[in-house]
């Protein structure tokens, strides 16, 4: 009697062991869709298991015994992919103000500054203490089929270190996939300190990485005899840089121009580093350094020419053509030479414009299986992540994208989510093209409040059935609005923003009322809250 | 160790001679002006490899060779700027007043329009260098302008490695208004110009010594504690190798004062000044430049747009030049980089110049300053095929430049040029990189 | 007897005061000279008789008078004086010293202010120029959208009236540059060029409307004056068309614009930089608008506009029939007038047109044909003598008359080589 009590005691454990390691949540039976996860063969009738956020089996329908408890997903005419991993972006964050926004002043001495003061730069900051997940801006990237990001901090030249999210949810420490995963390096410069030109940064990373050596090795001989030794001096910013330099832990490098990638190429060979390199969009300009140099490559779908290139000094018309026409090119270009590579969404600024470019590199060129390994497998090893994340494997993270159809396909749709083992249902997309509810032609007064202080403004906007046009005004300058669209009363466009020489692309969301609009702008450092007032018109 | 063999590796390179991957190209029937050697009235000169192989009458391409014909015109050395800004993403690094360890071969920017606007002007090499606000700025880089191909395969690799250093106005700020409260940044007269140089070139010294010491001691072994190199400082490994010769000074300089001073400090820690920049007072003192073996690189007419160049004289150039002194023409300008002819035209005018002299000016003299006078700089069999053709005398003000050749490659091609322009005119065209790389 | 000295003596202050006069009209010969009048024929050998002030004779074959003094100009050949059509000579010194920089007001509105009642006479860039054969240049103000008016001066005299032709010559506007594109980085944007002739059109019409007050009033004793407004007095001679209006413009449109403006205020105009005049030369030409060229040693506005732009722009606009003046834009560097008319025919401008370009035709332009501008009867005796052809860079010149005076050509340039020519020389 007691034996038998044992014994069930104990296959109940072995049932439930694994179960109580992890939250509940329910089980998924996926079946019937087609199974498409490189490098493993596509399955074209198959029946994916999820329980307790993980993927319990995988198989061709009516091999895969559907448990009891899973509530069955039909699939049929359906895709399941592996969820998309966005390998770096700067979005998801709320970077503080800039401390010491003093203009730049030529005269104040520098000489004999540490490091710290010299530059903004602190490669000790973890990203993570920086995350302000939104629902809305987690909704999109899901929609498109992201469902891990990389959150890369964006200040300084030594800007900290990133951390790997499942985009499950709002809540930063429960989306925590992996961090720290990497330091980032970027060419930038420090306004009105040292050091304020490209050379000079160049100079100043190398000299950091020889001075983090030099902390390092001191600080290990005085460990090992401290007699007659002078003790070193504490210096957080060299500790900070040691193990990246002594450990060889990992250093993801931003490259905005080819240039970027052969100095990024230089430093890493000269201090043995272990680089990702990441941007990229002019990669297939020096691809023979790339594929010397055998490192690992993040390729953003920014089509915008940098401004180093030639096309960008050709006027506005060449530059857009280039932005059109060359470098979507890109991935494909490298794919052809054999260059391994993923694909984020660095330097965009909304998840509707990352699948936009997406599919515009698929129709450049890029055969579709290689995109898919691109946001999938291949980001998942160069992250250091494959033994749980990038496919559809049994004991993997469930991290699972259904899709009305092929994904790059502009007609399809993702319907469902899984991330974590949670599904999410994605909204149908409003009936573009519909009769508008609302008219927004007009005049606006508009405020912007974000992370960086409020701004008014005002904007004109003029509407043609749902095609919304026109452009916002400020202090700054005058800012076109692309592809604005209302649908029933939801109204979205992107801004071409120039501000002090750098342009970049807002893109906004938002609902409209009478006399009111009120939604969100995606600006780099975070989201901003819009609002609109209409201006009556004077009669 | 590592560095010395390096440096015979290189070293051999030179000798041997380095093989480019230049063109081919017979040029005919137009007037030689070779510089060194003599004027041909009506000539031919043929490039094999990149190298001038030929220079003579009657020449016979071998076959394959692009044969063009130059009646009528004019063929000169390839036109060399030893001092400008181009090519770079960044000029001066001002976040602090001494900055050696930068480099400016880290910033090339091969699709810089500026490069087009040089060969658009015969210019076929150029010195490009950090700015003039430090009184050390940083290390210089020596370019052939070939526009279309990488950064990397512009560096021209014989030059003299040069280091920038800076004197006077543009140094001390004194033509910046600081605001109410700001501390003016040291050195901001030019007392501490000479006494922030010498300091850093003494704290030079002391890492030299510091480094023989930890050698001497890691050889013999004679401590028997734990021992730690010093740290390995970019900064004062740029001015070590100036004080070990490695590098040259090339020296921005505009009061004859200031120049003599410098010359001291030179003597005073033994390097090498292999240039004065600007200089427009260097009339005032062409015999000890001339006796220093120093060359200028200077403004053939600008002058009065700051105090230290109110007594800058047109006849400068040439008077100096005559005195013994080794003097080229630069530009130091995006725009006067593609008129360097006009200029050297004027020292005729101004100074009564020698049609051969004046053109060295901008050819042969800046190539013996940057130390590549051995391949560039004359019309001579043996030297690389750089080359400027012009329709008219290049000293003429009627002149126009039609073509400029690397290494027997065109870069640059009027007619050609023309041609296109006409043709964008008609469709609208894809958008193209004219150069800059594919 | 008494009455013979009394002849006698007025006979003898007759005599003196002829003998005055005559000094006063200096007989100048020039002899065995290349003579280029730019107006005319060249003469490959001939005299140019200079009475006083004015040239009294060209010709290969003209009586020279005994009392002439000879100036041999074999090997030479003559031309008139240069005109720069636009400079800041004599109101500019030392770029970085704002005590020595005058040609450019506060503010945006300044038509009150004349350049020629600020000059240094004693500027060292003046001599150094006219040793070049500039003889007179227009001295320009700069900034804001109406910096003020400008004179011409030659380049000789002690006192401002001692230099000034004839003051002013014309009121300024000046319309944004180009921001540039590809040749230069990239700048913000700029104002639109029309919007700032609405602006001026404004003023023109405040200017009409207060004198028409100040007439009233002066009919009307009972009608209160005006406050006096200088700005408006002083556009005035422009709505009488007395006075022309010089428009600083450079986009194509925006020189569209500039002649949409003069043809509604029913204006004289002439432009000056038209960087994009080559895109519009045809309606530049129809509109009968001069042109006066900025300096040709600048970069082009834009990539797209080629790197020869300003270059074969004079060509281009001469060629549609536009008349074309050159100027140096610059006070150090006046003396490359010349220059900047050579490398115009280096790149399309048929030579001798370039020639007219520095000479005859800035002088129609500025109003000042009957004085200068060619080597004619009865017009100021400005001329220069060199070794061949003053458009060269190589060119030595050997005199220059300013008025009948022969000009000393020592200038900064070679005071400052003879006060340190000895100390290099010297053997020690």
């Amino acid at each position: 009697m007691k034996l038998k009590r044992l014994w069930f005691l104990a296959l109940l454990l072995l049932i439930t062991s694994p179960s109580w390691l992890t939250a509940s949540g329910l089980t998924y039976a996926i079946v019937n869709c087609r199974l498409v996860s490189p490098p493993l063969p596509v399955i074209e009738k198959a029946v994916v298991i999820i329980r307790d956020g993980l993927i319990e089996a995988v198989g061709e329908a009516g091999k895969v015994p559907i448990p009891e408890d899973a509530e069955v997903i039909e699939a049929q005419g359906m895709i399941a992919y592996p969820g998309f991993i966005d390998a770096h972006t700067n979005l998801f964050l709320e970077t503080p103000a800039a401390e010491s926004a003093q203009p730049p002043t030529a005269g104040r001495p520098t000489a004999g500054a540490t490091p710290e003061e010299r530059s903004p730069a602190q490669p000790e900051l973890l990203v993570l203490s920086q995350i302000k997940p939104r629902q809305t801006v987690i909704n999109s990237f899901l929609k498109v089929g992201v469902t891990t990001v990389l959150v890369a901090p964006e200040r300084g030249i030594f800007s900290g270190q990133s951390v790997l999210l499942n985009l499950n949810g709002e809540k930063p420490e429960s989306m925590v996939v992996k961090n720290p995963v990497a330091l980032h390096l970027q060419f930038v410069t420090a306004r009105g300190s040292y050091p304020n030109s490209p050379m000079g940064t160049v100079a100043f990373i190398r000299q950091s990485f020889l001075d983090a050596a030099y902390y390092s090795q001191h600080l290990t001989t005085w460990k090992k005899s401290p007699r007659f030794l002078p003790r070193p001096v504490y210096n957080p910013f060299y500790e900070a840089l040691a193990p990246f330099v002594n450990e060889r832990k990992p250093v993801i490098i931003t490259c905005n121009n080819q240039e970027d990638i052969k100095r990024a190429i230089r430093i890493t060979q000269e201090f043995k580093l272990q680089a990702i390199l990441s941007g990229a969009n002019e990669a297939w300009r020096v691809a023979e350094e790339l594929r010397a140099a055998k490192l690992p490559l993040l390729v953003a779908l920014n089509f915008r020419p940098p401004a180093t290139s030639l096309y960008s000094a050709q006027g506005e018309a060449v530059r857009r053509k280039a932005e059109q026409e060359v470098y979507p090119a890109n991935p494909a270009a490298l794919q052809k030479m054999g260059i391994n590579f993923a694909l984020t969404s660095l330097g965009l600024s909304d998840a509707a414009t990352f699948q936009k470019n997406l599919q515009a590199a698929v129709k450049a060129g890029l055969p579709a299986e290689a995109a898919l390994k691109a946001l999938t497998i291949t980001p998942a090893q160069i992250l250091g992540v494959d033994s749980f994340l990038g496919t559809i494997e049994p004991g993997k993270i469930a991290n699972v994208v259904l899709s009305s159809g092929d994904i790059f396909d502009a007609k399809s749709q993702v319907e469902k989510v899984w991330v974590d083992g949670q599904l999410f249902k994605i909204e149908k997309a409003p009936e573009a093209k519909g009769p508008a509810a609302i008219s927004v032609a007009g005049a606006w007064k508009v405020t912007v409040s974000g992370p960086m202080g409020e701004m008014e403004m005002t904007m004109e906007l003029e509407q043609e059935g749902s095609a919304v046009r026109g452009a916002i005004s400020s202090s700054y300058g005058r800012w076109e609005i692309r592809d604005g669209a209302i649908s029933g009363q939801e109204l979205s466009f992107t801004l071409s923003v120039t501000i002090m020489g750098q342009s970049m692309d807002v893109a906004f969301s938002g609902r409209v009322e009478k006399d009111l609009i009120e939604g969100t702008l995606q600006v780099p450092g975070g989201a901003a809250d819009f609002k609109a007032t209409r201006i009556p018109r004077e009669l | 160790m590592k560095k010395t063999i390096i440096l015979s590796l290189c070293l051999f390179l030179v000798a041997v001679g380095p093989i480019l991957a230049g063109g081919n190209l017979l040029l005919k029937n137009g007037t030689i002006l070779t510089v060194t050697k003599g004027t041909i009235p009506k000539g031919d000169i043929l490039i094999l490899d990149g190298f001038i192989r030929q220079i003579g009458e009657n020449i016979t391409a071998p076959a394959g060779v692009k044969v063009i014909d130059v009646s009528g015109k004019y063929i000169i050395p390839g036109i060399i700027d030893s001092h400008t800004h181009i090519a770079l993403s960044g000029t001066n690094e001002t976040g602090n007043a001494i900055t050696a360890e930068v480099n400016m071969r880290d910033v090339l920017h091969a699709e810089d329009t500026s490069i087009f606007t040089a060969i658009s002007g015969g210019v076929t090499t150029i010195h490009t260098l950090h700015g003039s606000a430090n009184p050390i700025g940083g290390q210089n880089i020596t370019l052939k302008l070939k526009w279309g191909k990488k950064a990397e395969e512009m560096i021209f690799a014989q030059a003299w490695p040069t280091l920038k250093f800076a004197l006077g106005e543009n140094v001390t700020q004194a033509n910046r208004t600081v605001a109410g409260g700001e501390e003016r940044r040291y050195p901001a007269s030019r007392m501490g110009v000479v006494a922030i140089i010498r300091r850093e070139l003494q704290r030079a010294r002391e890492y030299i010594a510091q480094w023989d010491r930890y050698n001497e001691w890691q050889r013999l072994k004679i401590l028997n504690r734990p021992l730690l190199p010093p740290c390995k400082d970019l900064q004062l490994e740029a001015l070590a190798d100036l004080l070990r010769g490695k590098l040259v000074a090339r020296c921005h300089s505009y009061r004859s004062d200031e120049t003599i001073e410098f010359i001291q400090l030179s003597h005073e820690f033994g390097f090498r000044v292999a240039c004065f920049e600007h200089i427009p007072e260097a009339y005032k003192i062409a015999k000890e430049l001339a006796a220093e073996k120093i060359g200028i690189s200077v403004f053939m007419d600008s002058w009065a747009y700051k105090v230290e160049a109110a007594e800058g004289i047109a006849t400068m150039p040439a008077y100096c030049a005559q005195q013994g002194v080794l003097v080229s023409i630069n530009s130091d300008s995006n725009e006067r980089i593609r008129r360097l002819f006009n200029d050297a035209a004027k020292a005729i005018k101004y100074g009564g110049l020698s049609e051969d002299e004046a053109l060295k000016l901008i050819t042969l003299n800046p190539a013996i300053q940057l130390g590549v006078d051995k391949w560039v700089g004359s019309l001579e069999v043996g030297k690389h095929g750089d080359v400027a053709v012009f329709n008219e005398h290049p000293l003429s003000a009627y002149t126009r430049c039609d073509l400029t050749i690397i290494e027997g490659d065109i870069y640059f091609d009027r007619e050609a040029y023309l041609k296109e322009r006409q043709e964008a005119q008609k469709v609208n065209p894809k958008p193209k990189l004219s150069g800059g790389g594919q | 007897m008494r009455l013979r000295q009394l002849i006698f003596c007025l006979l003898l202050s007759i005599a003196a005061l002829s003998i005055g006069s005559v000094r006063a009209e200096e007989v100048l010969a020039i002899i065995k000279v290349k003579i280029v009048p730019v107006v005319g024929e060249d003469i490959p050998q001939g005299t140019i008789l200079v009475r006083g002030h004015k040239i009294e004779a060209v010709g290969s074959d003209v009586a020279i008078p005994s009392e002439a003094k000879i100036i041999d100009g074999q090997g030479l050949t003559a031309y008139p004086g240069m005109i720069d059509a636009s400079s800041t000579l004599g109101l500019y010194e030392i770029g970085s010293l704002q005590a020595t920089i005058d040609y450019r007001e506060t503010g945006r509105l300044n038509p009150q202010v004349l350049t020629t009642e600020a000059l240094r006479p004693d500027s060292m860039h003046i001599p150094i120029t006219r040793s070049n054969g500039i003889t007179a240049a227009l001295v320009v103000p700069s900034g804001g959208l109406i910096p003020g008016r400008s004179g011409l001066i030659q380049l000789w005299g002690s006192t401002p009236p001692e230099m000034v032709i004839k003051s002013p010559v014309a009121m300024h506007v000046e319309l944004p540059a180009i921001s540039r594109g590809g040749f230069r980085r990239q700048a913000g944007p700029r104002e639109e060029g029309s919007r700032q002739l609405e602006e001026v059109k404004e003023l023109l019409h405040q200017a009409r409307f207060y004198e028409k007050r100040k007439i009233a009033a002066s009919k009307n004793k009972i009608l209160a004056l005006p406050d006096f407004d200088e700005k408006l007095e002083a556009l005035l001679p422009v709505i009488h068309g007395e006075l022309p209006l010089i428009i600083s413009v450079h986009s194509a449109a925006d020189i569209r614009a500039a002649i949409k403006f003069l043809q509604e205020e029913k204006l004289k105009g002439i432009f000056y930089g038209v960087s994009q005049g080559w895109m519009v030369a045809k309606e530049i030409a129809q509109a009968n608008i001069p042109v006066i060229f900025g300096s040709l040693h600048d970069l082009p506005p834009s990539w797209e506009d080629g790197y020869d732009a300003l270059y074969r722009n004079p060509g281009v606009l001469r060629q549609a029939g536009v008349k074309i003046a050159f100027s140096s834009s610059s006070a150090s560097l006046a003396k490359e007038l010349p220059y900047h008319a050579a490398k115009a025919a280096a790149f399309g401008l048929d030579k001798r047109e370039a020639l007219k370009a520095v000479t005859i035709y800035p002088a129609e332009i500025l109003g000042v044909a009957d004085l200068m501008g060619s080597l004619e009867k009865g017009k100021l005796a400005n001329i220069v003598l060199a070794e061949g052809d003053i458009l060269e860079l190589r060119t030595v010149i050997r005199h220059v008359f300013i008025q009948g005076q022969e000009i000393d050509l020592s200038s900064a340039y070679t005071e400052f080589l003879e006060k340190y020519r000895k100390r290099n020389e010297k053997k020690s």
